[in-house]
């Protein structure tokens, strides 16, 4: 066999490998993705069409959180649903635990999954908003920022999911996930404000980072209207913090 | 001097507590060689896996050294990982991948230039016959060729040692010839080979070095040579069976 058995490795670039690894898993899933692409826009669409069943013709003020509410669902979803589901199944099939004998940095897994699922998400997160804006008559004022924004509600729910999929077994992680969407559909002040929750729960949404991604978001997609408060942005960044050092520290974790 | 790829010193790991507790690898010493082949044998449970996974690190020992070509393992789990490369017990899923490609984007992972992995790739699927099921896609290859590609995927780019764990399972006897003499080509090209393989009778005549572990202890260890002659007449797999056949 030739010499390049053993010759020493060259050290590829973090960044080559991330590219690599998205590869990878974009290949792999090469037959699902534009199913998962459709039932996400399916989603982002029908949680627009399907609001406006429920409360016919809002307010202005009610139009503009239900114009903006898809487009946050549909990231967190995929971040906080579909991830896990995807971690949980390459534990099961046993191909995450070699992809960790790999000589790549434990951010680039997390990365990749990042960069895959977020333009899975982005399709429905798009139709969404312009449904959302159609439906509800509102008129958008996009902030630039959206470009940075996006991301970092898709990073911080995926990191969670992550973290979520990668302590927890896969059948608990599922079921776990499961009760997400119920909880992000119906008792998130997303596609609503926060002042409609019982006390009780407006207390838990201070501290959890779904009513700070809804309000990003929301000022980002109707800049002129809506700002995004230091308390929630505060509690967004804290949650990012944890969020990645959660799934890194669970990435690196020998049993 | 002797130029070690991989020391395992004293290495201990303990699974649970209480009277559940078990005792996976219990104060294992081990050495491969650049340019061996060591061939781990063990009956089911006896400590393999628990032992490659520390290797790889995947799992945290609770006591002992694993050093990789100098590399503490240990504490540097991913200068280790640069260095060596793994085939683990169960067939890695490559669904929507051909075995070339996956073949390839793992060689290039590793750290090859992609025309260096695609020659690579071309020349290990070759040499293991794969050629007829090389760009087909892996949901329509058959068991032993998933196991092959799998093989190839840790040999592409090998680096100072490769992990592999029951490389023949499910591969026919003609590609088990193959896949033995990559085996020993790897091992010839200078790497150093860990081996577990309930294969005895095949692993025999390729490896230069056998340890045989029971209840995560090392019972005895030597070239194959040096086994059979402590039961005269006896192939290696009589010495196993003889060893630690009463709990197997």
């Amino acid at each position: 066999m030739s010499a390049t058995t053993v010759t020493p490795l060259s050290t590829p670039t973090s960044l080559r490998q991330l590219g690599l690894l998205v590869q990878w898993q974009l290949r792999r899933g090469a037959d699902m993705v534009p199913f998962l692409v459709v039932v996400q826009v399916l989603l982002s669409v029908t949680t627009v069409f399907g609001y406006g069943l429920l409360v016919g013709t809002p307010p202005p003020d009610a139009a503009a959180y239900l114009a903006t509410g898809a487009a946050t669902v549909t990231l967190i979803m995929v971040g906080l649903v579909m991830t896990p589901q995807g971690v949980g199944q390459s534990k099961t099939e046993g191909s995450l635990a070699w992809m960790r004998t790999l000589p790549v940095p434990r951010w680039a897994y997390l990365a990749s999954d990042l960069v895959v699922w977020t333009l899975i998400a982005l399709p429905g997160s798009v139709l969404g908003v312009v449904a959302g804006a159609w439906r509800f008559d509102v008129t958008l004022s996009i902030s630039p920022w959206i470009v940075l924004a996006a991301p970092l509600v898709s990073l911080v729910a995926a990191t969670v999911g992550y973290s979520m999929a990668l302590l927890l077994k896969p059948q608990l992680a599922a079921l776990v996930s499961q009760v997400i969407v119920f909880v992000v559909l119906l008792f998130s002040p997303i596609s609503f404000p926060a002042a409609r929750l019982p006390q009780w729960l407006g207390v838990v949404h201070d501290w959890l980072p779904i009513q700070p991604m809804a309000e990003l978001m929301r000022a980002m997609l109707l800049s002129d209207t809506f700002q995004m408060s230091t308390r929630s942005s505060l509690v967004l960044a804290a949650w990012t913090v944890v969020a990645l050092a959660g799934a890194g520290r669970a990435l690196a974790r020998r049993s | 001097m002797r130029n070690d790829v991989l020391v395992v010193q004293g290495l201990s790991k303990r699974f649970g507590a209480g009277p559940d507790a078990v005792q996976a690898n219990d104060a294992v010493d081990l050495t491969v060689r650049a340019g061996q082949v060591v061939c781990l044998l063990g009956h089911n449970g006896a400590g393999k896996s628990t032992l490659v996974n520390q290797v790889v690190g995947l799992t945290l020992p609770d006591a002992g050294t694993i050093h990789l070509d100098g590399v503490d393992a240990v504490a540097d789990p991913a200068r280790a990982r640069a260095l060596a490369s793994v085939q683990a017990q169960a067939n890695v899923p490559i669904t929507g991948l051909t075995p070339r490609k996956a073949v390839e984007l793992v060689g290039r992972i590793r750290g090859l230039r992609k025309a260096d992995a695609r020659r690579r790739s071309g020349e290990l699927l070759g040499a293991l016959d794969l050629a007829p099921w090389a760009d087909k896609p892996s949901e329509k290859v058959s068991g032993g060729v998933a196991r092959l590609t799998a093989f190839a995927m840790a040999a592409v780019a090998p680096g100072r040692l490769v992990v592999l764990d029951e490389p023949t399972n499910d591969v026919d006897p003609v590609r088990r010839r193959l896949l033995w003499q990559q085996i020993r080509h790897i091992a010839d090209d200078g790497a150093g080979i860990l081996l577990v393989t309930h294969n005895i009778h095949e692993a025999e005549h390729v490896v230069d070095d056998v340890v045989l572990l029971d209840s995560g202890r090392v019972v005895t260890h030597g070239t194959p040579a040096q086994l059979v002659e402590t039961l005269p007449g006896a192939s290696l797999e009589d010495v196993y069976i003889n060893l630690v056949g009463a709990e197997a």
